[in-house]
């Protein structure tokens, strides 16, 4: 088990990444705090040691990835798009980003998986294929796609 | 930092974990130290329900006929110079099928009979073909990609291969979506891997563009547009797998 001061030491370091992974999947601020804390839970139980930083921080958003995913399964419910937690959020966004956010959360949610992890975590295909366990080639066509979506709805530039 | 990166980092700095979060994280997780004292099978009963399925799983494969477990390809491998041929392979490592997916592909298994032998043995044979060694000159590269889920073992196995090392090459593995979808345009699925990373570089190149290039010319075009598009994520990427063929990027 993982010491109090580790926990300490990951919960500066990620819970900010986990909160936003968890806001690109869940419905609401109730949710996302359930599964922030399951997260930080099988981190607290996790027995096997990281081998850098980078490899922590990809345990995280795997492990967040799927935690949503699971959440949102064992309650039955639909994989929404979850306008909810933008609305929550949005009171403190200017109306560019409010738009942005919008269209990300409208993408299925492979996709907004991969559009966080390349543009807000600048991780390069091949590492996203690492944490969400496919492969590369994947990865490129989702990005295709969710780009070709983000275009169709917010113009040009997202090429 | 492109136009796009800029307005997903705005739109998204401010959603944060909160201190109150943070701390009812902390309380909740001490909280739970205490109530982990039940047994591996009484906290995971589904786990201890997989392992009997799997069991019997086993026994029941055992059971079936041997020659559908032979035939049945579970890995592929698509060769692509100009020539673009795919070999299929069973669980025992050996081809049961090869087609070409181009004119030339094609002309060369008239000529070079593969299957019924180790992949192994099969691109040895191949690499060491009169016939086929016409396409390998100075300025052609040979390209191997694998779908399988042992594909970095067979991608080390096939570069160790001699007559492979003396050559321009790489390596790749790739997935069976992919595959599908590069049959779909008649493509090998290692050509329409290439086009794929292609793609994200020119988006104005098709499929179609790709039947008229062969691999070497789209990997040319691959690193011109790394050499010149000044993303980080590329330069990371193709920095990686240079020196090793365990990922989906392989030597040149």
């Amino acid at each position: 088990m993982k010491s109090t001061e580790d926990v300490n030491r990951v919960i500066d370091a990620y819970a900010d990444m986990v909160r936003r992974i968890c806001f690109v999947h869940l419905k609401n601020r109730h949710d996302t705090e359930d599964v922030f804390q399951n997260v930080y839970m099988k981190y607290l139980l996790y027995e096997g040691s990281f081998e850098s930083n980078e490899h922590e921080k990809a345990w995280f958003v795997r492990v967040t990835i799927n935690a949503c995913t699971d959440w949102l399964r064992a309650l039955s419910r639909r994989k929404w798009v979850p306008l909810d937690a933008l609305a929550e959020e949005g009171a403190s966004m200017d109306d560019s980003s409010r738009e942005v956010l919008e269209a990300v959360l409208k993408l299925p949610e492979k996709y907004r998986d991969v559009i966080y992890l390349f543009y807000y975590e600048e991780y390069p295909a091949v590492e996203i294929a690492k944490i969400l366990g496919k492969k590369e080639n994947t990865i490129y066509t989702w990005l295709s796609r969710a780009k070709e979506l983000l275009r169709q709805k917010l113009g040009g530039e997202w090429s | 930092m492109s136009i796009a990166q800029n307005k997903i980092k705005k739109s998204m700095e401010n959603i944060q974990a909160t201190e109150e979060m943070k701390q009812r994280t902390l309380r909740y997780l001490e909280a739970q130290q205490t109530r982990r004292s039940r047994s591996f099978f009484q906290q995971r009963p589904h786990m201890a329900i997989g392992y009997v399925m799997a069991a019997i799983c086993v026994f029941l494969l055992a059971g079936t006929g041997g020659y559908a477990v032979y035939s049945k390809p579970v890995s592929y491998i698509s060769i692509d110079v100009n020539p673009s041929i795919e070999l299929a392979v069973n669980r025992f490592d050996r081809v049961v099928s090869a087609k070409g997916y181009n004119a030339d592909g094609e002309d060369i298994l008239q000529h070079v009979p593969l299957e019924n032998i180790s992949y192994l043995q099969a691109i040895d044979r191949l690499l060491k073909d009169a016939y086929y060694s016409r396409y390998l000159n100075r300025d052609s590269q040979l390209v191997v990609t694998v779908v399988s889920e042992h594909s970095d073992t067979m991608l080390e196995q096939i570069s160790a291969n001699a007559a492979f090392q003396a050559l321009d090459t790489a390596t790749y593995s790739s997935d069976t979506a992919c595959m599908a979808e590069a049959h779909q345009h008649e493509m090998s699925f290692g050509k329409y891997r290439a086009y794929l990373e292609l793609s994200q570089y020119d988006g104005s190149i098709t499929v179609e563009d790709c039947h008229g290039m062969t691999i070497g010319e789209i990997q040319n075009r691959i690193r011109t547009c790394q050499g010149h598009s000044g993303e980080g994520s590329s330069e990371k990427r193709q920095g990686q797998h240079h020196n090793g063929h365990s990922g989906s990027h392989g030597h040149n």
